[in-house]
C-alpha cells in the first residue's frame, strides 16, 4: 500500500473526433485520508480526470493509479472500492429514495443479511429516513444530492469522488451536505477528490488544493500555500500622528518587513506572513510611543491565487448557470 | 478496457436489480401503460371490425379481430421496447450512465440488464392488450404451456428490440432525433409484416421484406400458439426470433461504449 489514494502521471486525454486535448499531461499525487480539491475554469478538464479516475474512460496517454489499482487494466477491482457521484445527477427520480439505495446495494452485491442494515444507516447518516418512501422527483436539490451521496457511500467506499457536489445549492443545503462528508470521511477514513465552483468549499473543507487550467495543474497545496504564493500580505496601520523619520527606518529594519509606505496616519506595511510579523511591529511602535488606532491586514485570497494561476479571474456565475440548466432539465 | 471473465453470479445479479428498478418504475406510474393500451385496443376494435367485415382478407377460417390481435400485440410490445432507448438518452444527458459505468457491473451486463428490463416492460403492456383483445370476443387456445411459451416469447423478443432501440441510442443521442426515428422504424416494420395480412396475399416484394422482418417470426409464433393452436412453424420462429435478439444484444453491448464518451 502506497501512502498515495491517486497517483497520475502525464496523463492526456483526447476525446475522438476531438483535436484539442482534454487533459495534456496531468501529474498529481493524492495522498490518503485527505479531503483534495479540485478548480479550474469551465472545460479545465476536472470532469475528465474525474471519469478516468473512475475508470469511466479510457486515457489517451500516462498512467493512473488509485488506491494501488490500474484504472486501465485493474478497472473491475477498483470500481468496488470507490464511490462517485457526477456532477449531473446519479438517481432515478421516478422511484422513492429507499428503491434507489436497494437498486444500487445489489448493483454492488451487498448480501442481501446486510443490505437493509446499510439503507438503513445511510438514510439516517444523510437525514433521509422520514422521506425513504417518496419518489425522488418530490425532492429539494439538496435532498437530492445527498441521497446521491448515500447512494454512493452505501458500499463504505475507500475513496469518494463527488465532481461538483453542491452546485446549484443554497448556503444552508451546502453546509449540511459538507458536514455529513465531513463526517462520513471522519469516521471511515475514505480519501475524498472533489471538484467545485465554490472557492469559499475549497478554503474551508479541502485539506489540499489543485487549480487545473487547460488541461494541466497549474498549482497545488493546501489553502494557505497558495495564497502566500500569490504575493504578500499588507497590513495597514491607522496612527494617531504621522510616523516620524526614526520610526519609519526602525520599521523598515524589521526582518519580517519587505516594503512599507506612509500615507498621513496611515502606514501600509508589506510582509510575507501577517500572522508572523504583526508583534513585532507593533513593539517598534510601541517603543518609539507611537499609538495605533486601527490594524487592518489584507491577505490574497483564493480567489487571488485562481486567478494567478488560471490565468481568468474567477467567475462561478457562467459554469454554475451552466450546470444548474442541466440539472433543472433533468429533474424536470 | 478489463479482461472480460465472465461471472453468472455478477450477471444474474446485476439483470435482476435492473429488472426490479423497472417493475418499481411501473408500480408507482401505471398511466403510461394505459396511455399505450389505447392505440392497440383501437387497431382491434375498429380496424378489426371494419376490415372483418369486409371479409376481404382470407384468414383461413379465423374472425379477423382474432387473425390481428397477435400483431397488434406485438406491436405494441415493440413500441415499449422502441422508445426504451429514449430512458438510454435521458440517462445519458443526467448522469445516470456515468454512475453506473463507475459501479463493478459489466458494461455488457447493464445493456443486457437493461434490455431485459424493457422486455418485462413490454411484457407488462402486452398483457394488458391480451385482456382487451380477450374483452372484445378472441377467442384464445386455452393453453397455460402455449401461454407462457408466448409470454417468454414476447419478453425475449422486446428485449432484443430494446438492445436495438440502446444502439440507436448512441447514434441519435437527442431526445427529439430519436422520436423522429423511433416512429420511421415501428410502421414499416408492422405493415411489412404477417400482422394484418398472410404473407401468401402480399406481393412479391413485400414478401421478401416481411422474411427478414423479425417482427414476422413473433407474430407467427403468437398466432400459432394462441389463436390457430397450429405449431409447424413454431420451432422456426423461436430460432428466429432468438437468433434476432442475440445479434441485438451483441451489437448494444459493443455499441454502449460509444455512448458514454
Ligand atoms: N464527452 C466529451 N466529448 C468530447 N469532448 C468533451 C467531452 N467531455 C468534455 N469534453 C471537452 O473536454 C474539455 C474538458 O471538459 P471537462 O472535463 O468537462 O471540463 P470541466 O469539468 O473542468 O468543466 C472541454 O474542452 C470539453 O469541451
Ligand atoms: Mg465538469
Amino acid at each position: 500500500m502506497t501512502e498515495y489514494a491517486i497517483d497520475v502521471a502525464n496523463l492526456e486525454k483526447i476525446y475522438s473526433g476531438r483535436s484539442k486535448k482534454a487533459l495534456d499531461g496531468v501529474n498529481l499525487k493524492v495522498e490518503r485520508n485527505k479531503i483534495f480539491a479540485i478548480l479550474g475554469p469551465n472545460g479545465a478538464g476536472k470532469t475528465t480526470l474525474m471519469r478516468i479516475l473512475t475508470t469511466q474512460i479510457t486515457p489517451s496517454k500516462g498512467t493512473a493509479r488509485v488506491l494501488d489499482f490500474n484504472v486501465f487494466s485493474d478497472g473491475h477491482k477498483l470500481r468496488k472500492e470507490i464511490g462517485y457521484v457526477p456532477q449531473e445527477m446519479s438517481v432515478w427520480t421516478d422511484i422513492s429514495a429507499y428503491e434507489n439505495l436497494l437498486i444500487y446495494s445489489q448493483i454492488y452485491g451487498i448480501a442481501k443479511a446486510e443490505r437493509e442494515a446499510l439503507i438503513k444507516e445511510s438514510l439516517i447518516r444523510m437525514e433521509l429516513t422520514e422521506y425513504k418512501d417518496n419518489l425522488v422527483n418530490t425532492f429539494s436539490g439538496g435532498m437530492i444530492r445527498r441521497l446521491e451521496i448515500a447512494c454512493a457511500l452505501i458500499v463504505k467506499p475507500q475513496i469518494i469522488f463527488l465532481d461538483e457536489p453542491t452546485i446549484g445549492l443554497d448556503p444552508e443545503a451546502r453546509k449540511k451536505v459538507w458536514e455529513k462528508i465531513v463526517s462520513f470521511t471522519k469516521e471511515s477514513g475514505a480519501t475524498v477528490f472533489f471538484s467545485t465552483h465554490y472557492m469559499d468549499e475549497a478554503d474551508e473543507y479541502a485539506n489540499e488544493i489543485a487549480i487545473i487550467n487547460a488541461g494541466k495543474i497549474v498549482s497545488q497545496g493546501d489553502s494557505n500555500h497558495l495564497k502566500q504564493s500569490v504575493g504578500n500580505q499588507e497590513i495597514i496601520l491607522g496612527l494617531s500622528v504621522p510616523l516620524d523619520d526614526k520610526s519609519k527606518q526602525q520599521l523598515r529594519k524589521l526582518e519580517q518587513v519587505i516594503d512599507l509606505k506612509t500615507n498621513g496616519v496611515e502606514v501600509e506595511v508589506w510582509v510575507k506572513d501577517a500572522s508572523v510579523a504583526l508583534s513585532s511591529i507593533m513593539n517598534s511602535l510601541f517603543s518609539s510611543k507611537v499609538k495605533i488606532e486601527s490594524v487592518k491586514i489584507n491577505k490574497p485570497t483564493l480567489e487571488d491565487a485562481f486567478e494567478k494561476y488560471a490565468g481568468v479571474s474567477y467567475d462561478s456565475t457562467e459554469g454554475i448557470k451552466e450546470v444548474n440548466a442541466v440539472r433543472r432539465r433533468i429533474i424536470g | 478496457m478489463d479482461a472480460i471473465d465472465f461471472d453468472l453470479s455478477e450477471f444474474l445479479r446485476v439483470c435482476y436489480a435492473m429488472l426490479e428498478l423497472e417493475y418499481f418504475r411501473v408500480s408507482h406510474d401505471r398511466t403510461e401503460l394505459y396511455i399505450r393500451a389505447v392505440q392497440p385496443a383501437l387497431w382491434l376494435v375498429l380496424f378489426g371490425f371494419i376490415i372483418g367485415s369486409l371479409r376481404a382478407i382470407p384468414t383461413g377460417g379465423i374472425p379477423y379481430t382474432a387473425f390481428i390481435a397477435p400483431g397488434v400485440l406485438i406491436q405494441s410490445a415493440t413500441t415499449v421496447a422502441i422508445f426504451y432507448g429514449l430512458m438510454i438518452v435521458w440517462e445519458r444527458e443526467s448522469g445516470i450512465l456515468k454512475r453506473l459505468l463507475s459501479t463493478p457491473a459489466p458494461r455488457y451486463v447493464i445493456v443486457i440488464g437493461r434490455a431485459l428490463a424493457a422486455g418485462m416492460r413490454a411484457l407488462i403492456q402486452s398483457l394488458v392488450i391480451f385482456l382487451i383483445a380477450a374483452i372484445v370476443g378472441v377467442k384464445f387456445v386455452i393453453n397455460p404451456i402455449n401461454f407462457l411459451i408466448s409470454l417468454v416469447i414476447v419478453l425475449i423478443f422486446s428485449a432484443g428490440f430494446a438492445a436495438f432501440s440502446m444502439s440507436l441510442a448512441t447514434v441519435f443521442k437527442t431526445r427529439e432525433k430519436f422520436v423522429g426515428i423511433g416512429q420511421l422504424i415501428i410502421f414499416p416494420l408492422f405493415f411489412s409484416s404477417n400482422a394484418l395480412y398472410p404473407l401468401t396475399t402480399m406481393p412479391a416484394f413485400l414478401q421478401m421484406f416481411a422474411y427478414i422482418n423479425p417482427m414476422t417470426y413473433a407474430i407467427d409464433a403468437l398466432r400459432g400458439l394462441l389463436i390457430t393452436n397450429n405449431l409447424t412453424g413454431l420451432s422456426t420462429d423461436i430460432f428466429a426470433v432468438i437468433l434476432f435478439t442475440s445479434i441485438m444484444f451483441y451489437i448494444a453491448a459493443v455499441r454502449f461504449k460509444k455512448i458514454v464518451e
